[in-house]
């Protein structure tokens, strides 16, 4: 029996899909079988960003309404064994689904699945309360600014009140440099406001717009400082204790063997 | 008793605060999040940023108080207001607006608000050693109904239970 997980934020544009994506295919590459789930009906963009966009045939909202079985849906990815899709549909809207529908899809899907993640819409209506109505456990995605995360923590509370407690957060596209320098909150600041558990940093990272440009994923990446987020990610699902990764290290090789030769 | 805000207009008018029951919230209120009272509110948690307390008596805040506090709605003069951490967002005491940005109260520290000759003044509360100023007289708390630690958000929605101790720890 698998764990159905939903990836959340309030906001739009912090990185939900962009962790949909990364953390399934993450969990993939260590062997687990996921599905992910789209349910930002009307402005599907999972299957863009995992380049199966051509692949799609039936969605969601075909599963839901009964027009095809649940197996039919699902995209196998060709990059990832176990890794699979379940599209959302781009021309209905958000009532084209009913919790109900969400609940018993999850259901099925946890049967055959070690992780079903869901990839949730932004806002805090309908198409909210149909991605977390199948899950048991919540993501909240944020970025380090005041208005995602005052987003998140109005999340965080409609997480609680619908029983799915002690959500995880995600920072997404952190920047170190700017915290640095006090131009940008802090970890400590944004967990001292939100008081959850953090599941991981992902730093900003050019690298993200390259591969999801590009149809693929960056968890595979082993030079990418963001994919090594992602797979710390991965790995703290799994339940490994795996410490915050440095985002002060340098990208640069050359500062970097500076910094192991001593010379700083 | 918990009051929709309508219900609560007519409330106001008919309360004393001296009669006023008490609730306490063993939760963080957060953004979006409201607790409208007729009575005195206590908040074994944080206010955060975007979230609303609107009691015609008190406000106690256990914990750092970000919101939006308004004391005294509908006109008692006398309510005040207190916070382990005071920051919050606009303060209200009956008819008054105070904005602390503009106060000196340094940030991270207990704080009290009060309407001193017509104004909201904020002053620093010190929770050990000698204390200046209100509260002198210790206001006795019939029953204070509890807000579960599991309830439901929002204003009319919060749900409460009758208890008379506090047995559970706010997050
Ligand atoms: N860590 C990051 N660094 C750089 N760009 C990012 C990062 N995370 C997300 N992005 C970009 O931000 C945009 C919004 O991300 P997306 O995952 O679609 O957000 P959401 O699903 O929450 O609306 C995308 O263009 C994505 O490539
Ligand atoms: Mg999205």
């Amino acid at each position: 029996m698998g764990e159905v997980i939903v990836i959340t934020s309030g906001k739009g544009g912090v990185g939900k899909t962009t962790a949909t994506a990364n953390i399934g295919a993450g969990l993939a590459l260590r062997g687990y079988k996921v599905a992910l789930v789209d349910a930002d009906i009307g402005l599907r963009n999972l299957d863009v960003v995992l380049g199966l966009e051509n692949r799609i045939v039936y969605d969601l909202v075909d599963v839901a309404h009964g027009h095809c079985r649940l197996k039919q849906a699902l995209i196998k990815d060709k990059r990832f064994e176990g890794l699979h899709l379940l599209p959302a549909a781009q021309t209905k809207d958000k009532t084209a689904v009913k919790p109900e529908q969400m609940k018993e899809i999850c259901l099925q899907l946890k049967e055959e699945f070690d992780y079903v993640i869901i990839d949730c819409p932004a806002g805090i209506e309908q198409g909210f309360k149909n991605a977390i109505a199948g899950a048991e456990k919540a993501i909240v995605v944020t970025t380090p600014e005041v208005s995602a995360v005052r987003d998140a923590d109005r999340v965080i509370g409609l997480l609680e009140a619908a029983e799915l407690k002690e959500p995880k957060l995600v920072i997404n596209r952190l920047r170190p440099k700017m915290v640095r320098q006090g131009d940008m909150m802090t970890i400590e600041d944004i967990i001292e406001i939100l008081a959850v558990d953090l599941l991981g940093v992902i730093p900003e990272d050019e690298q993200i717009i390259v591969t999801t440009n590009r149809g693929d994923t960056v968890v595979q990446d082993q030079r990418s400082r963001s994919g090594e987020a992602f797979r710390n990610i991965a790995r703290r699902i799994l339940g490994e204790p795996v410490p915050l990764m440095d985002l002060e290290r340098d990208g640069n090789l050359f500062t970097r063997l500076r910094k192991i030769i001593g010379l700083r | 008793m918990m009051l929709g805000p309508e219900q609560m207009a007519s409330e106001f008018r008919l309360a004393k605060v001296e009669d006023h029951q008490t609730i306490l919230v063993q939760r963080t209120l957060r953004s979006g999040q409201s607790i409208f009272y007729a009575g005195n509110v206590i908040v074994l948690g944080d206010v955060n940023p975007g979230a609303e307390i609107v009691a015609t008596g008190d406000v106690i805040v256990i914990g750092k108080l970000k919101g939006t506090v308004h004391a005294g709605a509908g006109g008692n003069e006398g309510a005040i207001v207190v916070a382990f951490r005071f920051e919050p967002t606009q303060l209200r005491i009956a008819g008054h607006v105070a904005q602390p940005a503009e106060e000196t109260l340094p940030p991270g520290k207990p704080g009290l608000a009060r309407i001193v000759d017509g104004a909201v003044v904020i002053e620093a509360f010190s929770l050990t050693g000698e204390r200046k100023g209100p509260p002198s007289v210790l206001r006795t708390l019939p029953n204070a109904p509890v807000v579960e630690s599991k309830a439901r958000h929002t204003g009319a929605g919060a749900k409460r239970r009758n208890r008379g101790a506090v047995s559970e720890k706010a997050r």
